[in-house]
């Protein structure tokens, strides 16, 4: 069809208004697709490293080695490995923990060179890439010298994280090695632990408990179990892969209904423009339908070419993604696949959503009679109700002209008010992130805890320390609902190194049961609730009675007297496995399961936020991006529809920067108020956010965010609205007084 | 009679107040005859119009064409009446503006029967030369030739023309009235127009004058003159 030619035209002729549908859709479908086939890739690849390298399904640690592993294999239908685990300190700053080499469970996957051999040594290769070490080098280990045979990632450790509390790992400060078990047997250091894996993962919680009281019937005592699906550097994956499926489906759909809306408004400004051609095409002979074909061919351009566009620079984007991935997530990918389906979904699913908002708009513009349409619509310089409902006589002239024009167009001034307020959400989404996390790491690093150095010991000690405090911790979980876990620590019931407050402040004696307040959230509880639990090392129930709850965000534990601790569990009285400390302890390596200190756990931390305040640059920029375009997009809708106004106003002797003045800043309210509005968005999407990641990660952060970022934020947000206007200025410099003059013929 | 309107009316509600702008009118056309439309503005000359081309409706009365009664058509009946019958020439032409001359016309040759070939009818109205150009590119006279062209492309029955020379001056609108009486003699088409200008009626074979909607007086000219010798 010949009228079909000016699809084309006109859009060329509008650029402006129709190059934000135009990128919105391209940034959805280009994160749709980046999202969607990365989580894809890194699902299959997870599950595939999970099968193929049989991830175990707990690993623990037991008082004394176990005898006869292959009747265990038979009786339990599993299987079992016996391996050695040693930290290593290369240097002051930098550890490296180096486990022998699983042959039935948790096999390394090699991922470049070669297998370790005999004198060989495997890195995981984020942490040789940081510490510039290749293949073929030599490196001391153990006091050993081994060689370099290639890079590998261990099914139990696909995030690299030091301790199970950490949050980010830090390829600088801590890597894995993998050496063969002759060699570890030779240097004589390490401790023991083993790794199994069921062969009939059904009841897998059953099989466990039936293993442990036959361990406990053994009198072997477990100091230490921890299952694969609560050890944080499997799950942290999963949680990531989650989080990515989640944010595959809701930003782009939320990026693609903020389209539909402007695509929507933007053809509904166009019908108008073109009433009287549509009113002359009826006129003409043509049908209803010929004609709302021809209007839709303007929003399925549109949908077409961003969505294909968008799913192209997706498809290219995935592979740098996936690569910056891998360097977190240490798993083996043989080849990157793309899914089909999901390319095909990216590039109907704009058209789909344009087509149906489009389709309403366009069919409701035609509802008019021809006649009504050639004299340029039914509602041409019809007042709305709003406008005519505000008593705006009492205002200025600019003031009442700038109201009046946010009043014509409420679904402009509405998408204008929402685009501003997505964008600020965005924005200062990343800001928040970081002020949580660095309240977070202030709350337990300075309110509570004020040790310098933890030390855990591989066995129950008996005698009094020399100095520090004594602890001990137990692995626990709710009898209900085994997915509730945490920490049970027995602490010196006058503790000068951890402190406590109650919610008005006032300290907390640690001679009573304390319960931090996000696990008191979690559970519901109250001071003097009880609850049920299981120990996850003996499987065995107790019942705990909290008597106050502790203001802190640091952790979800339960804190109780040594006394009492040893008490419960059947322990000798006066024992404990760790000490804490402010002086650094001489304690003899082979004593001791881990050591850390608050200091490193700070390092690890600023390592660790570095890529993510890039990140959190990279999605500023992004919002800022969104920002303008909603804004830029509006600011030409309003020139385009005043354009007779403003000619006439140029008729009439107004000055440039008057018109400027009365046509541009007529939104400015609006950018503000939009502001405004997403601060409390964005604290409530992230208490949701914040939420969901306690549940999977029993890491909680508070909602907060720095007054600096809310300043810096609204500076981007106005910078945003000032460039817009500043390249609106030409578009209105453009518009000649003839305009007014051959307007009144239309 | 190919054209016949009888007691047709029309009121138009703003608020609370009606008022009626067709208070009964009728008139009649043969087919081949060229009639005009005369009256004071807002006489009701467009109203009567549009309903006759079937983009507009009435409250009551009739308009038979070859004696179907479109008032009584339905939409899609309607626009296959206009489809197929009528020609529209508008005061303010109408044209597509993102289109060139040759597509604005391909807009209508594309959905007609048996549409007559463009570049002939192009060169009939004299504007063959101009084929590709934009309408903003045009000057008021060319726009509306080619929006005459526009409307007899698909050999119409009826040619409605609201006051086709009303933007022109007294030369341009002379070549328009030649360009109609050409088409009208050589496609036996039908021709209804309004017109402001008493001159023009010379040139019809039935004269309507009509005031606050109604026809007050209704004259058969004899003999035409032709377009040629028009002089105001
Ligand atoms: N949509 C409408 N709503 C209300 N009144 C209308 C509407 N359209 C036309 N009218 C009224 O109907 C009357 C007739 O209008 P019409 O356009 O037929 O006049 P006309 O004779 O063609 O005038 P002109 O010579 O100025 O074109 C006018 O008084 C006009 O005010
Ligand atoms: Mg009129």
């Amino acid at each position: 069809m010949v009228i079909n030619k000016k699809v084309l035209r006109t859009i060329l002729d509008n650029k402006a208004q129709y190059i934000g549908s135009l990128v919105l859709i391209i940034i959805s479908c280009l994160l749709f697709t980046m999202l969607n086939q990365l989580a894809i890739n890194m699902n299959a690849s997870s599950e595939d490293f999970r099968e193929s390298y049989v991830q175990e399904d707990a690993s623990f640690i037991s008082d004394r080695r176990l005898e006869n592993l292959e009747a265990l294999e038979a009786n339990f239908n599993i299987l079992i490995e016996h391996n050695k685990v040693v930290d290593y300190s290369i240097s002051e700053e930098v550890i490296i923990r180096v486990f022998s080499e699983g042959t039935k469970v948790n096999k390394p996957a090699v991922i470049k060179g070669e297998a370790v051999g005999e004198n060989g040594v495997m890195l995981d290769p984020a942490f040789a890439e940081a510490n510039k070490l290749e293949i073929g080098d030599s490196i001391t280990l153990l006091g050993r010298s081994f060689t370099i045979s290639g890079y590998a990632s261990m099914p139990n450790y696909i995030y690299p994280i030091k301790e199970e509390t950490d949050l980010l790992n830090n390829p600088n400060a801590f890597g894995i090695a993998i050496i063969s078990k002759a060699a570890f047997d030779e240097v004589k250091q390490g401790s023991s632990f083993y790794s199994i894996r069921f062969n009939d993962s059904e009841m897998l919680e059953q099989r466990m408990a039936q293993f442990k009281d036959y361990l406990k019937s053994q009198n072997v005592s477990i100091l230490k179990w921890t299952n694969t699906s609560e050890n944080p550097r499997v799950t942290l994956v999963s949680t990531k892969i989650e989080g990515m499926n989640q944010a595959s489906s809701a930003m782009p759909v939320v990026i693609l209904l903020l389209s539909c809306v402007l695509t929507g408004i933007v053809i509904r400004k166009m019908l108008k423009r073109e009433s009287v051609v549509i009113g002359t095409m009826y006129a003409l002979g043509y049908r209803k339908l010929e004609i709302i074909k021809h209007y839709m061919r303007y929003p399925m351009l549109i949908a077409l070419s961003g969505g294909i566009v968008g799913t192209i620079l997706g498809a290219f984007t995935m592979n740098p993604m996936l690569k910056l991935m891998l360097k977190y997530f240490n798993l083996p990918l043989d080849k990157i696949s793309y899914s089909l389906q999901y390319v095909v979904i990216s590039v109907f699913l704009p058209i789909v959503f344009l087509g149906v908002s489009c389709y309403f708009v366009i069919w409701k513009a035609l509802k008019s009679s021809p006649v009504e349409l050639m004299k340029g619509g039914k509602d041409k310089g019809k007042v709305g109700f709003l406008e005519k409902g505000l008593k705006l006589n009492k205002l200025k002239f600019a003031t009442k002209f700038k109201v009046r024009e946010q009043l014509r167009s409420v679904p402009r001034s509405a998408f204008l008010l929402f685009g501003v307020i997505l964008s600020t959400v965005l924005l200062l989404y990343g800001f928040a992130a970081k002020s949580s996390i660095d309240y977070m790491i202030k709350d337990s690093y300075g309110e509570v805890f004020k040790y310098q150095y933890e030390y855990v010991f591989n066995g129950l000690q008996l005698e009094a320390p020399q100095s520090g405090e004594r602890f001990s911790v137990s692995p626990f979980e709710l009898k209900e609902d085994a997915k509730t876990s945490f920490a049970v620590y027995g602490v010196q019931p006058d503790s000068k190194l951890i402190y406590f407050k109650d919610k008005n402040g006032n300290n907390l004696s640690t001679d009573s049961i304390i319960i931090t307040k996000p696990l008191a959230d979690r559970l519901e509880l109250k001071p003097n609730d009880s609850i049920s639990v299981t120990n996850k090392l003996d499987s065995r129930q107790y019942s705990i009675k909290v008597a106050a709850i502790a203001e802190t965000y640091s952790s979800e534990s339960i804190f109780m007297p040594l006394r009492q601790y040893n008490e419960l569990l059947g322990y000798p009285s006066d024992s404990y496995l760790g000490l804490w400390s402010v002086e650094k302890l001489d304690m003899p390596a082979d004593m001791l399961l881990r050591s850390a200190t608050a200091d490193d756990f700070k390092k690890a931390f600023d390592a660790a936020i570095e890529p993510m305040q890039k990140v959190i640059g990279i999605i500023a920029f992004m919002s800022f991006l969104v920002g303008l375009l909603i804004i830029y997009v509006v600011t030409s809708l309003i020139i385009e529809e005043n354009k007779i106004t403003v000619s006439l106003m140029k008729v009439f002797g107004y000055r440039k920067k008057e018109v400027y003045s009365l046509i541009l800043n007529s939104s400015s309210f609006i950018v503000i108020l939009g502001y405004a509005l997403g601060i409390p968005a964005l604290l409530a999407l992230l208490k949701v956010l914040f939420a969901s990641l306690a549940e999977s990660t029993s890491i909680n952060l508070p909602v907060t965010i720095n007054y600096i970022y809310l300043v810096m934020g609204f500076f981007v947000i106005i910078f945003a609205f000032e460039l817009s206007k500043h390249l609106s200025k030409k578009k209105l410099n453009k518009i000649s007084m003839n305009e007014a003059l051959k307007a009144s013929m239309e | 009679m190919f054209l016949k309107v009888e007691s047709l009316k029309k009121s138009y509600k703003t608020g609370e107040i009606s008022t009626q702008v067709l208070k009964g009118v009728g008139m009649c056309l043969d087919r081949g005859e060229v009639g005009v439309i005369l009256g004071p503005s807002g006489s009701g000359k467009s109203t009567l119009v549009n309903i006759i081309g079937g983009i507009d409706r009435c409250d009551s009365g009739r308009v038979m064409i070859e004696g179907a009664d479109i008032t009584q058509h339905k939409d899609n009946q309607l626009t296959d009446y206009r489809r197929e019958q009528v020609g529209f020439v508008f005061q303010f032409y109408n044209l597509i503006p993102n289109l060139t001359v040759g597509e604005n016309i391909e807009v209508v040759s594309n959905i007609s029967k048996k549409p007559l070939d463009i570049d002939s009818v192009l060169k009939a109205v004299g504007m063959l030369d101009k084929k590709f150009r934009f309408p903003r590119e045009l000057s008021g006279g060319e726009q509306q030739r080619v929006s005459i062209a526009r409307a007899v492309i698909k050999n119409p029955k009826l040619l409605l023309c609201d006051e086709p020379t009303g933007a022109l001056d007294f030369s341009t609108s002379r070549e328009i009235l030649k360009l109609l009486q050409q088409i009208n003699k050589d496609f036996g088409t039908t021709i209804l127009m309004i017109t402001h200008n008493t001159a023009i009626s010379a040139l019809a074979n039935r004269v309507y004058r009509m005031r606050s909607g109604e026809i007050v007086e209704e004259t058969i000219n004899e003999s035409i003159m032709s377009a040629e010798r028009i002089e105001w």
